[in-house]
């Protein structure tokens, strides 16, 4: 009993720190600032990772880049942070076109790491970039 | 011989710390926190408490039956020998030492242990960012040699709860360096903030509880540099999901032993996080060999020397 009193004071405590933390606006809004910071993200998904080609999103949320050996990583903002992936087999990615505005949707596999909505020139190389990947990583 | 947990009374002022810090990062560093990272890592810390109620019964029973092997005898009373605490206190510090590096350097160690390591920032919450599945990852074994030398289960779960509240303050970026001869000495932020880093140069550092000395002593040792710090693990989680973040080492490790082939399936388990047999993922070591060879060597023996410049998560500075 007085472990469930304890444990209720302290999820309690918890709550209210993280509320807290929430009022007092902590975190910060990013923003992927340009290619070469696109680059140095990506390296930090793999250390050594040279993109020959980079989509910026826009609004620089992602970005995708790719290495001379084909492989692709998508580089997205998570909270105050960013993280990164290597596309894989289980990746895939779409076109959405709404109101005419077209706009690339990068899906990592991972239902956790989730999706990025990139806003960028010639989505479909970066379609046919991560679709066929797949194709070939399954031949 | 006292009857209760030091960690009962520590966490009032663990909260009003991290409060403390919160204001402090509301006004010079407000990246410092994340709202929904802060309640994953206090759940880290709540659910943690939890397991080690329903399984701190069974560690303390195993260790008292182990007692009586004992090589040594304090006596009946061996809560009035002065100088047994500070030794027990040294040792049990030195114990822990080897259990982290055992911890980074064995995914089955490390599965448990990953937990602590998982958010992207280093603040006091993160210290309460512990893992649920100690019990499961048999962490407990690390502690039994000082049973087996002759120190009471108590005396060492005593200590043992002093050395964790130690490593609470340490979790800050509020803090730059200490005066020079506890640098030296004792662990400090600046020292764990190296430990927590995945900068190439620093994975795998600086595993000291309390007493610096024994990374000095192994060759773990790494001074933090000049540049900005990233944290987090070498793969970033990507998600706040409490229970991912709890399980999904282990959930790699099942799928990996599943897929694997027969002679390979028990090296996913006591081999270093990032070993595979076909070589498609990297270790701490192989990404520190790569970051060397890109950097070169001299980069590592200096402390004011830079650390790897290609580090833009934590700020907006340019790099060096």
């Amino acid at each position: 009993m007085a472990f469930l009193g304890q444990f209720l004071a302290s999820l309690a405590a918890i709550l209210v720190l993280a509320w807290i933390a929430r009022r007092m606006g902590l975190g910060r809004d990013i923003r992927i600032r340009d290619e070469q910071h696109a680059q140095m993200l990506a390296d930090e998904v793999i250390c050594g990772f040279e993109a020959r080609e980079i989509a910026l999103d826009r609004s620089g949320r992602a970005a995708l880049l790719r290495d001379h050996a084909g492989r692709v990583i998508l580089v997205k903002v998570h909270g105050a942070q960013f993280a990164g992936r290597l596309l894989g087999p289980g990746s895939s990615a779409t076109i959405w076109e709404d109101f005419g505005q077209r706009s690339l949707e990068a899906d990592s596999g991972e239902r956790l790491f989730g999706r990025a909505l990139l806003d960028v020139d010639n989505p479909e190389n970066w379609v046919s970039a991560i679709n066929g990947a797949k194709v070939s990583s399954h031949a | 011989m006292p009857d209760y947990s030091p960690i009962d009374f520590a966490v009032p002022f663990f909260v009003a710390l991290v409060l403390i810090e919160m204001i402090w990062a509301w006004r010079r560093r407000p990246q410092a926190y994340e709202p929904r990272d802060t309640l994953t890592s206090l759940a880290f810390g709540l659910g943690s408490s939890a397991a080690g109620l329903l399984t701190g019964a069974a560690v303390l029973a195993l260790s008292l039956w182990l007692y009586q092997f004992r090589l040594f005898d304090f006596g009946a009373e061996w809560w009035m020998v002065w100088w047994a605490w500070p030794l027990c206190f040294v040792l049990d510090d030195l114990g822990y030492y080897w259990f982290h590096r055992c911890a980074h350097r064995v995914r089955w160690f490390w599965a448990s242990h990953v937990n602590h390591h998982s958010s992207q920032h280093y603040n006091l919450s993160t210290a309460l960012r512990q893992s649920w599945t100690g019990f499961f990852a048999l962490s407990f074994i690390f502690r039994i040699p000082l049973t087996l030398l002759g120190f009471h289960p108590a005396m060492i779960l005593f200590v043992g709860a002093f050395n964790l509240i130690y490593q609470f303050w340490i979790h800050t970026e509020a803090i730059g360096r200490m005066p020079r001869w506890f640098e030296a000495v004792m662990n400090t932020p600046s020292h764990h903030r190296v430990h927590h880093a995945t900068n190439p140069i620093y994975l795998d550092r600086n595993y000291a509880g309390t007493f610096i000395v024994w990374d000095r002593l192994f060759g773990t040792f790494q001074q933090e540099g000049t540049e900005r710090i990233r944290y987090g693990i070498v793969r970033q989680l990507g998600t706040f999901n409490l229970f991912w973040a709890v399980f999904h080492e282990w959930i790699g490790i099942a799928q990996d032993v599943w897929r694997a082939p027969w002679r390979h399936k028990l090296s996913y388990i006591w081999r270093p996080p990032g070993w595979t047999h076909d070589g498609s993922r990297d270790t701490s070591d192989m990404i520190r060999a790569r970051w060397l060879e890109r950097h070169g060597e001299t980069a590592t023996d200096g402390a004011e020397k830079p650390v790897p410049n290609d580090n833009p998560i934590a700020g907006r500075e340019k790099p060096a």
